[in-house]
């Protein structure tokens, strides 16, 4: 039975996917996109990663698909206004490929195809390591947490999700070097369609509620900051798209210090542990649960900022 | 490896410049620009201080979170990475001062410069921590961070070339990136560690390393900008600003490098051919005489500067082939490993120090005309005569003429080349070294040449002028402790693993 599902899940997949790339409208290639990331978190949980199906589900259709309804609704708003702007010209055909492009394309489709055979059978030639399950799991009980998947990222590979978040705070601080820096002024407020707002209103408690509880789940199950952080930056998002715009009215040094509270915090924290003798990141075992779980809020918070920061940047 | 004397310099390495970073953001541009700078100085004599205690204590490592391999990360500084750090913070500190006076004095401050400091500090933790790095997943994450914060940098000018070729830098980056990681899931998946040591001694011959290898190797090959890879590199180094273009140029390809270093003589014994290194070595001579010959047609001095890059980056490569000992050779008998070994080391030093001086030197131009066309080095010696003598001293170097660093370099690859008995790659040193002599006196022609006509320049700050010279002497002065270098590199006590490893039984080439 389980094979049926799972061929079906898969037949579903990559039905979506193409329907996704090739769907002539907008609108339904962005419905099709949430479509397929459902499917893919119900295809990570038949995978039995019930973390990554999380991720999947609150990134890939929440975050990304809120982004990309806003851009659609920016492409509507401009074809209302002048219709002619994205259709076609006349005279438009496709043109025939070109002769002399066919065999490089050829050669480029064949060692394509090789490497793609290749990389299959060096796939299913690995050997089982059984990778650090086991050691992880040996070790579970003194890291403060009851999750190994937490206990890796916040314990025994602490540096990497401490580099990790920092890398959101450079993602944020690339985009400005991209795009220039902007003074955020207080906006007027806008006119919204009041069923939006109430809409709006009645989800975020829900939003906030699911991310704290996901972040304080991280104990125990799948979950933590970064699940956490997406759908807190949802919330942001939200009251933008209400109208309230809430990032512009946070004074900056604040805005600057909820940006940077979840590297800065866990590197002080690291630097703490490191004075009082122990190695970076090396918490005691009686505190290491709460240490974990105040370094994880901050984060959350910190990435939530971020994600709502960069949101109200790229709309201005 | 978890027996060798603890030390907090590690950690302190990459969380210095982290904080810094982190706090220069809260201050608007003169506050920014003076916490930014006083971060550089922190994090490059911390460097400068932690290279100086390996050299007294040997490999000084560190155990993040008390939790020892192959459950967590163990940072090492080995000599091999105190060098890379001890040349970035050098070469890091003479960039930073430079780009101090090059922002404060342009007329027209633009925000977005701020965002210099605090980026730079980020890539400069990016960089210790890839070097301190013993753990694949980590060293992506390093990439990662290096990846972001040098797109950002490359595209901080706000031209619209700088964007374009900033984009096409990030998507090349990208790719590598995810090759990179493709190849770590499958090492992962098949050895059950990330630890660079226990990978090299669980790995197993077989499909899955080889196209590991392969995969990683590309990867790495994309980020270093090795010979077909090469397109994104002149573009995004030449429409940086002159301080980012010294620091991508000068520091940033060379994290890749040092990964490839690290994991070929580490990681991949069992799967290394004596074929791959040939081809490895293929690549790298090409780009020696392709990068020198496009760096001749130039008309424009940082395009120029930009294809030396990659010319003098494919020396680099040709070393690969000297460390894999052909079947049937004797490892006792391979006394070319040192040399080829060193010959490296200084290629790497030497290349920091006079591209980042000819990058420093190309934006005192810039600064004074405007442009950077060729055609107006005419005169240099009269109207800028310090920057004349910067870019000849630094062109000496890259040619390879004694007493310069690159001489060392050059002289060792070919030393390790004739006694491996590997003599076709000599042709390709010597041919690169004349067309790289080509340019470079293309350069110092014009610049004794007289004016056709009189210049009109802006006044340059003289720190400037002196930051580039210091530079260029650095390629010169990097000799004197040569004896002491040479030591500390192939020293047994303090040798860096990998070339332990090949010194003892040598990384043998499969059949």
């Amino acid at each position: 039975m389980s094979v049926v599902i799972d061929i079906l899940m898969a037949i579903l997949l990559i039905y979506l996917a193409l329907r996704c790339m090739l769907a002539p409208e907008l609108s339904k290639t962005i419905f099709t996109f949430f479509a397929f990331g459902l499917t893919l978190a119900l295809a990570w949980i038949r995978l039995e990663a019930v973390d990554v199906a999380i991720a999947e589900a609150a990134i890939a259709s929440g975050f990304m698909g809120v982004l990309l309804l806003d851009s659609l609704r920016d492409f509507s708003y401009a074809l209302s206004k002048n219709p002619k702007n994205l259709e076609l010209p006349e005279n438009f055909t496709i043109k025939e490929s070109n002769k002399s492009l066919l065999l490089p394309r050829l050669a480029l489709g064949i060692g394509f195809v090789i490497f793609l055979l290749i990389s299959m059978e060096a796939t299913w030639k690995t050997p089982e390591g059984g990778g650090l399950t086991a050691v992880s799991e040996e070790l579970l009980p003194q890291s403060g947490v009851e999750h190994p998947v937490t206990a890796v990222l916040l314990n025994f590979r602490a540096y990497d999700t401490w580099l990790e978040i920092g890398v959101i705070l450079m993602g944020l601080l690339a985009i400005f070097a991209a795009g220039g820096v902007k003074n955020y002024r207080k906006p007027s407020m806008t006119a919204v369609d009041p069923l939006l707002r109430q809409v709006i209103l009645f989800f975020i408690p829900v939003l906030f509620l699911f991310g704290a509880f996901l972040l304080y789940f991280g104990k125990t199950g799948p979950g933590g900051a970064f699940q956490a952080a997406v759908l807190w930056g949802s919330i942001g998002i939200l009251f933008h798209l209400g109208g309230w715009p809430i990032f512009a009215m946070i004074p900056r040094k604040l805005r600057q210090f909820l940006l940077t509270m979840g590297l800065g915090s866990f590197l002080i924290l690291g630097f703490l542990l490191m004075a009082a003798g122990g190695a970076m990141f090396e918490y005691p075992p009686a505190y290491a649960g709460i240490l974990i779980l105040i370094a994880e809020t901050l984060a959350a918070i910190s990435i939530a900022v971020a994600l709502t920061a960069i949101y109200v940047y790229l709309t201005k | 490896m978890t027996d060798l004397p603890t030390s907090s310099y590690p950690a302190l390495l990459v969380g210095l410049p982290v904080l810094m970073a982190t706090i220069s953001l809260f201050f608007k541009s003169r506050g920014n620009a003076v916490a930014g700078l006083i971060g550089c100085l922190l994090t490059g004599g911390l460097g400068i201080v932690s290279f100086a205690e390996v050299t007294q204590r040997g490999t000084l490592i560190h155990i993040l979170g008390g939790w020892k391999p192959p459950l967590g990360i163990l940072l090492r500084m080995d000599s091999l990475a105190a060098l890379f750090i001890g040349i970035t913070a050098v070469v890091g500190i003479l960039i930073s001062l430079y780009a101090w006076w090059y922002f404060s004095s342009r007329k027209v401050s633009d925000g977005k410069f701020t965002l210099f400091w605090s980026l730079w500090l980020f890539l400069w933790a990016g960089l210790n921590g890839l070097f301190l790095s013993n753990d694949l997943f980590n060293l992506y994450v390093t990439i990662e961070v290096i990846t972001i914060t040098a797109v950002a940098l490359a595209v901080l000018s706000g031209r619209t070339v700088a964007l374009f070729a900033g984009l096409r830098y990030l998507l090349a980056a990208i790719t590598g990136s995810m090759a990179y990681l493709l190849g770590v899931a499958l090492l992962y998946g098949s050895t059950g560690t990330l630890d660079l040591g226990l990978m090299g001694q669980a790995l197993e011959p077989g499909a899955t390393a080889t196209f590991s290898l392969i995969i990683i190797t590309l990867g790495l090959m994309i980020k270093k900008a090795a010979f077909p890879f090469h397109f994104w590199l002149p573009p995004a180094h030449s429409s940086a600003l002159a301080p980012v273009s010294a620091i991508l140029s000068a520091l940033v390809v060379k994290g890749a490098f040092y990964i490839m270093l690290r994991l070929w003589t580490e990681v991949f014994g069992v799967s290394l051919s004596y074929a791959a290194g040939q081809l490895i070595g293929f690549t790298g001579a090409v780009a020696v005489i392709w990068g020198a010959w496009q760096a001749l047609l130039q008309t424009n001095l940082k395009m120029l500067v930009a294809y030396s890059s990659i010319s003098q980056m494919g020396y680099l490569l040709m070393a690969f082939p000297l460390l894999i000992l052909a079947p049937g050779v004797a490892s006792g008998s391979a006394d070319w490993l040192a040399p080829a070994w060193t010959g490296m080391a200084y290629q790497v030093m030497a290349h920091a120090f006079a591209k980042s001086s000819l990058f420093l030197s190309a934006g005192i131009i810039v600064f004074a005309l405007g442009h950077d066309r060729i055609e107006s080095l005419r005169d240099l010696v009269a109207w800028k005569p310090m920057t004349a003598m910067a870019i000849g001293i630094a062109g000496v170097s890259l040619i390879g003429l004694p007493p310069s660093g690159g001489f060392m370099a050059k002289w060792m690859l070919l030393k390790g080349i004739f006694l491996s008995g590997q003599w076709w790659w000599a042709p390709a040193v010597l041919l690169g070294s004349l067309l790289t002599a080509g340019y470079v006196f293309m350069l110092l022609r014009l610049a004794f040449a007289p004016a056709r006509e009189k210049i009109a320049f802006r006044p340059v700050p003289h720190i400037l002028q002196v930051c580039a010279l210091l530079l260029a002497l650095g390629s010169f002065l990097i000799v004197l402790p040569s004896e002491n270098l040479i030591q500390f590199l192939g020293g047994t006590e303090s040798f860096g693993t990998g070339i332990e490893s090949i010194m003892e039984g040598g990384v043998h080439g499969n059949e």
